[in-house]
């Protein structure tokens, strides 16, 4: 065995001299999570990511959002929490809290920078000012360098900012068709931080401070994406009272208008003119959106009214449910109106599923259209497309073969713990 | 370049992050592409490369992908593709092509701009470069290296260092000032083909090692009867290695 070999199998014995020894560094601590991520991205890029995080040697990192559960950006941080401890930078996670009245307002922000225009009122602008400085303090950021998720809670930067500290404004949404008088008001606290961090440059507003592009991820080895066996499958769709046979289109999103539930029902009613299938909308609710049961409602009202639709409301922690759920779809779509990223998309296409989905936000970066999917424009572009895949098993396996290799490369924790290392890096040293 | 000295492997991470202009048309396209930073050129066209590694074949530049989806004109969208797919020209020279084939196009019929929706945003990048612990004293110890770099190094010292420098991490100028020219010459070959980097690694490693054959039986039969069963053991047991754990990268 030479060093080479040796190298990578961390329980060999030395190695004799060898002329052509060449001692290749072995992933340091792979005892962990990231562990792994080395079958399926490789030792080489496990060695690369370690070699970027030495260089933030003696740093600490801070994350701070509005929720431990509930929606992409809480999923994220759950695991790149532990990948970048793993790799010996230390980060921690605040939970800024807040009260209904609080989330309430928070909503109607996002949903005006998505650009469903509810103006603030004065009193809106006051609640989120108090809960910020009511919550400020009850938060640790003593980190070199902290990054705060999204709107909710942008201001604490004027409350908590230490001198010598970098704080970065992590946005998940898509401010292309922002409402002014909302993004008004959170500029100024924007403005303040050090860099910000968009998840696809169609979403990014003109700004004075550096901006950075990094598209968010998902980890193959939670329980929502890991592989299953067909019986795991078959007994969930057991579990909820789910027919084996299909063929089923699902869409599994949070019960959000900007998810479009209801155009999805309109577009499977197309389809099932023309062809037999089922639909299954499934989904829950983010302890930060009150909004999601009187949308769940309208869903369940209108898919009463329809053949062979199923309306499923799943608890917080669903993930093995959501796994099965997509794995038995024949064609999964994401018909929303307006997005952050949709991280569901890289969940069905790692998982090989022939996806339909709307071109906007950071879909289109994820469905290459007639590559890794199919992009629609309108409920009959979506019914279109679903038909074109329900009657073609030859083009759901190439569109999935592809589509999981581009999750691979580009929407794994991997890749982005890459780019929030480079960043972090670039404003530290 | 300095003869002699150790090649030191990199990986790097990119920047990436807006350059500017905003393209809804031809015009503000050519705009566009007039006045961005090279490094903004390089990101549309040669980095494409390091976005879709492991694809079967890769996917046009994006300013093709672009003409071709939102403007619908698939002749200037050919054009551009072939254009973009040189990975070490000179970046001015590929912008003065690239203007060349918009120029054109104003003898056509002006399509339908694209709605902002489907507008292009100029994104440029810049690498952060980290060393990754292993040099490598002479080509043969580069050949060894070869298969335990990532995509982002082998980008780096193949395409990026070539481009933009610096000297000493252009892996195939080492190569030919410490007597690796036969290596250098696969390594130019295979590059200019425009294969996603996956199959270009494991291209330009499995030619390398086939070039370095005649050496390693010269040098066999020099060595010692202990020195040959070590080198023998050490063949089997990589093996036996890969035959025991192979990624699942190798079968996507």
């Amino acid at each position: 065995m030479n060093e080479t070999t040796r190298a990578l199998d961390p329980e060999a014995a030395p190695a004799p001299e060898s002329p052509l020894a060449l001692p290749i560094p072995a992933p340091g601590a792979m005892d962990g999570w990231l562990q792994h991520y080395e079958t399926v991205v490789g030792p080489d890029t496990l060695r690369a990511l370690e070699a970027l995080a030495k260089r933030l040697k003696g740093h600490r990192i801070v994350m701070v959002n509005t929720t431990k559960t509930g929606g992409g950006v809480a999923e994220i941080l759950h695991r790149l929490v532990v990948i970048l401890n793993e790799l010996g930078v230390p980060t921690t996670w605040e939970v800024m809290e807040g009260d209904d009245r609080f989330f309430g307002v928070t909503k109607k922000i996002h949903n005006a920078l998505h650009g469903h225009v509810a103006p603030l009122t004065e009193e809106d602008r006051k609640v989120y000012d108090e809960r910020t400085r009511i919550e400020a303090g009850k938060l640790a950021l003593d980190g070199d360098l902290v990054l705060i998720h999204d709107p909710q809670p942008a201001a604490l930067i004027g409350l908590r900012r230490r001198p010598g500290q970098r704080w970065v404004w992590r946005c998940h949404i898509d401010l292309s068709n922002r409402d002014p008088d909302t993004w008004e008001f959170l500029r100024p606290h924007v403005g303040g931080y050090d860099a910000s961090i968009f998840s696809a440059i169609e979403f990014v507003p003109p700004l004075p401070i550096p901006t950075y592009l990094v598209p968010p991820s998902i980890d193959p080895f939670s329980a929502k994406n890991s592989e299953m066996e067909p019986e795991e499958v078959a007994a969930i769709l057991d579990r909820y009272d789910l027919p084996q046979r299909g063929p089923w289109v699902t869409q599994i999103s949070r019960f959000d208008r900007i998810k479009d539930p209801i155009g999805v029902i309109e577009a499977f009613r197309m389809i099932r003119a023309r062809r037999k299938a089922r639909l299954l909308l499934a989904g829950g609710g983010a302890s930060d959106d009150p909004e999601g049961a009187e949308v769940l409602a309208e869903v369940r009202q209108r898919a009463e009214k329809s053949r062979d639709v199923t309306v499923l409301e799943l608890p917080p922690g669903s993930d093995l449910e959501i796994n099965a759920l997509q794995r038995a779809s024949t064609v999964v779509m994401q018909k929303s109106l307006r997005e952050g990223f949709a991280l569901t998309v890289s969940e069905a296409l790692w998982k090989r599923r022939a996806v339909v989905a709307s071109a906007v936000g950071g879909i289109p970066l994820q469905v290459l259209h007639e590559r890794t999917g199919l992009l629609s424009r309108s409920i009959e572009g979506a019914a279109f497309q679903t038909i074109r895949l329900l009657d073609n098993a030859e083009l759901r396996r190439e569109l999935g073969h592809e589509g999981r290799a581009h999750v691979r490369d580009n929407f794994l924790h991997t890749r982005e713990v890459r780019d929030y290392l480079a960043v972090f890096t670039s404003l530290l040293e | 370049m300095n003869p002699g000295a150790p090649f030191h492997f990199s990986t790097v991470a990119h920047l990436e992050y807006p350059a500017g202009p905003v393209a809804t048309d031809f015009d503000t396209l050519r705009e566009g592409i007039a006045t961005v930073p090279v490094e903004s050129l390089f990101y549309h066209t040669t980095r494409i490369a390091v976005r879709h590694p492991r694809a079967q074949d890769l996917p046009a530049n994006d300013f093709a992908r672009w003409v071709g989806t939102a403007l619908q004109d698939a002749e200037t969208a050919e054009r551009l593709a072939f254009a973009g797919a040189q990975p070490v020209l000179p970046l001015e020279e590929l912008r003065a092509s690239l203007l060349r084939i918009l120029d054109d196009v104003g003898h056509r019929k002006e399509p339908e701009p694209a709605s902002e929706a489907a507008a292009f945003h100029f994104v440029t990048a810049r690498s952060v470069k980290v060393p990754l612990d292993l040099e490598a004293t002479d080509p043969e110890l580069i050949c060894e290296a070869w298969p335990y770099v990532d995509h982002g190094a082998a980008f780096y010292h193949l395409i990026e260092a070539r481009v933009f420098g610096p000297a000493s991490d252009d892996l195939i100028e080492w190569l030919k000032a410490n007597g690796g020219r036969r290596m250098a010459e696969v390594a130019e070959d295979v590059l200019g083909g425009g294969m996603p980097l996956q199959r270009l690694q494991r291209e330009i490693g499995g030619r390398w090692r086939r070039a370095l054959i005649p050496s390693r039986l010269v040098r066999g039969t020099e060595a010692s009867e202990t020195e040959r069963r070590a080198h023998a053991r050490a063949v089997v047991a990589r093996f036996a290695g890969r035959l025991r754990k192979v990624p699942e990268r190798q079968t996507p």
